[in-house]
């Protein structure tokens, strides 16, 4: 039999269902996996192996008792290190909360807990989930296993890692601006951002509260199907959250209408990148999907308005950071001011400081109306213009990071080029719509590509059904034996 | 465009060391120079979308936290009060 551990969980469950294996048996090779290979990945932040074990163990009782399990019972599932899990350190990957212990979960935890799945540990990821790459991260850079030289993507870098490498089946990201999509695409693995509403924000540390979503990472479609069915649906503790019915997948795209935008296709996207993406869509059409043009004008300004909302956004949600109520207390103390600089300047990393003042000066007095209210405008603008093509076609297709995974360091001094790499994935999130990063292939160093499935608001079933035809189309999606 | 960046850093509670100013300058004013390019877009109603409501829970009151759960995480205490420097003299 294959190893425990590079099994999908749909896999795992089955075995599980049928009896052939222990819940703590996959806990133990998935722990063993990590201990072997995660010196090289630098996945995770935080292990959670001895509580790992233990609920493995409860599991195992369930089943032999014939109690009834959850949907993920026994199955081992990787956290961003931006959810609050209780008694488990949660840092956001900040000096700011290195040494935080929530006293609660966030409301996916809880699900996940609920479920009978077994929470493995904290991934890495870019500080507050601020970047593009993992770089800025405070405490370690996850590795992209097709090439340990290069970066996973991010900013959910190390649930991208731990399930590309196979260490575990699935785990969960966070996506503001292509935070699950952009990695997975890097890392050729399946990505959804949900849309916004379906999954509760609760207990995640907010970043630009208009635009986060939770939502699976996995090496199959079928795997992040599981897993988003898991977390998503109404929560009374996020005003945001909507009564979201999940509605399952089908694997067919025959008779679907898919939109290609002209604008998405530009220079600024690598000839390799648009190749395999325009060679997925020739698939789906022979799969009897109708391939029609669509426009959306708006999208140069898209990763402006980005910038703009989600700092202003940020420099908000950041400002309770003082050094008094809990996170790092700085070095200054002679008055309350020296109190709240020190503890801020020496708690937050560069580019969280720079989005920081990014969002105070857009919101500031004088310029509001000239940043902040022209984004809001423009938002609302890009949205519209996803309406009317949505009309016209089911779901829209578009590459997902205009080149493949760069090498660690290539871009880390310059965050305008890191910005620009944004500019397929940020629309979706001011649009407050869902995308899918399915895998369509590789370059030349054998580095994977993705391309974006974009839908309407709530239909992640159309998503799910267009990644699923294409996977069962392919024969699954190539893993990376590391 | 000329920022300001000692400015906003204050406003902003951040503290520049002399050493990085010029630094944070320079990518400041790149990133606002990315930024700024937005047309004017006549816009009606709102910055809020009125379709797009909350939805609150009832105000009803529940058992909250501990108050030394709430607590465990301060940096500084004492008699299950947080610590500050002296404000009024």
């Amino acid at each position: 039999m294959e190893k425990l551990y590079s099994l999908s969980a749909t896999q795992m469950k089955d075995l599980l269902d049928k009896k052939e294996v222990s819940s703590v048996e996959i806990t133990k090779s998935v722990i063993e996996r990590i201990e072997n290979t995660d010196k090289d990945i630098q996945a995770y932040i935080s292990y959670n192996f001895e509580n790992a074990l233990k609920a493995a163990e409860n599991v195992d009782k369930k089943i032999a008792s014939g109690e009834k399990i959850g949907a993920m019972a026994g199955i081992p599932v990787a956290v961003k290190d931006n959810m609050c899990t209780k008694g488990l350190r949660t840092t956001a990957a900040s000096k700011m909360l290195g040494n935080f212990v929530p006293p609660y979960n966030a409301t996916v935890v809880e699900r996940l807990i609920d479920s009978d799945a077994i929470i493995i540990g904290k991934t890495t990821m870019d500080e507050f989930a601020m970047g593009s790459s993992g770089e800025n991260s405070a405490f370690q850079i996850a590795r992209n296993p097709w090439d340990t030289t290069r970066v996973p993507g991010g900013s959910s870098s190390g649930s991208a890692a731990t399930v590309a490498a196979s260490q575990v089946p699935v785990a969960l990201g966070s996506d503001t601006g292509g935070s699950i999509r952009q990695p997975a695409s890097l890392t050729g693995i399946v990505g959804m951002k949900p849309t916004y509403g379906s999954v509760s924000r609760y207990g995640l540390i907010a970043f630009g509260s208009s635009l986060d979503q939770i939502g699976p990472m996995a090496r199959t479609v079928d795997d992040a199907a599981l897993l988003f069915k898991t977390v998503s649906g109404y929560d009374e503790k996020d005003a945001t959250s909507k009564h979201y019915e999940y509605k399952g997948y089908g694997d067919s795209v025959k008779g679907m209408k898919l939109g290609i935008p002209k604008q998405y296709f530009g220079d600024g996207i690598s000839a390799v990148v648009k190749e395999k993406v325009y060679a997925a869509v020739e698939k789906l059409k022979e799969l009897g999907a109708e391939v029609v043009e669509v426009s959306l004008p708006s999208t140069d300004y898209a990763l402006s308005a980005y910038y703009i909302i989600s700092s202003a956004e940020a420099s908000s949600n950041l400002g309770r950071f003082d050094g008094v109520k809990y996170g790092y207390s700085g070095s200054k103390r002679g008055n309350l001011e020296e109190l709240y600089l020190s503890s801020r300047s020496e708690g937050f990393g560069a580019e969280v400081q720079r989005r920081i003042m990014l969002g105070t000066y857009v919101l500031s007095s004088g310029f509001y109306d000239a940043y902040y209210k022209k984004a809001k405008a423009l938002q609302k603008m890009i949205a519209k213009e996803f309406d009317d093509a949505l009309k016209v076609c089911d779901a829209i297709i578009t590459p997902l990071s205009p080149t493949t995974a760069f090498k660690i360091g290539e871009k880390s001094d310059d965050p305008l080029a890191m910005y620009a790499g944004d500019i397929c994935t940020v629309t979706l999130n001011i649009a407050g719509l869902p995308g899918i990063s399915v895998p369509c292939g590789f370059d030349s160093n054998n580095l994977p590509i993705g391309f974006q499935a974009i839908g309407r608001k709530f239909d992640e079933k159309t998503l799910l059904t267009i990644a699923k035809a294409y996977e069962n189309s392919v024969g699954g999606f190539a893993v990376k034996e590391f | 465009m000329e920022i300001d960046i000692k400015h906003i850093a204050k406003l902003a509670k951040l503290s520049i060391p002399d050493d990085k100013v010029e630094m944070f300058q320079s990518q400041m004013e790149g990133i606002i120079e990315m930024v700024e390019n937005l047309p004017d877009i006549e816009m009606g109603g709102a910055l809020i979308d009125p379709d797009d409501t909350m939805e609150l829970r009832e105000d009803v009151v529940e058992q909250s936290y501990p108050r030394d759960e709430m607590l465990a995480n301060a940096p500084r205490m004492a008699a299950g009060c947080l610590l500050i420097p002296k404000v009024v003299d």
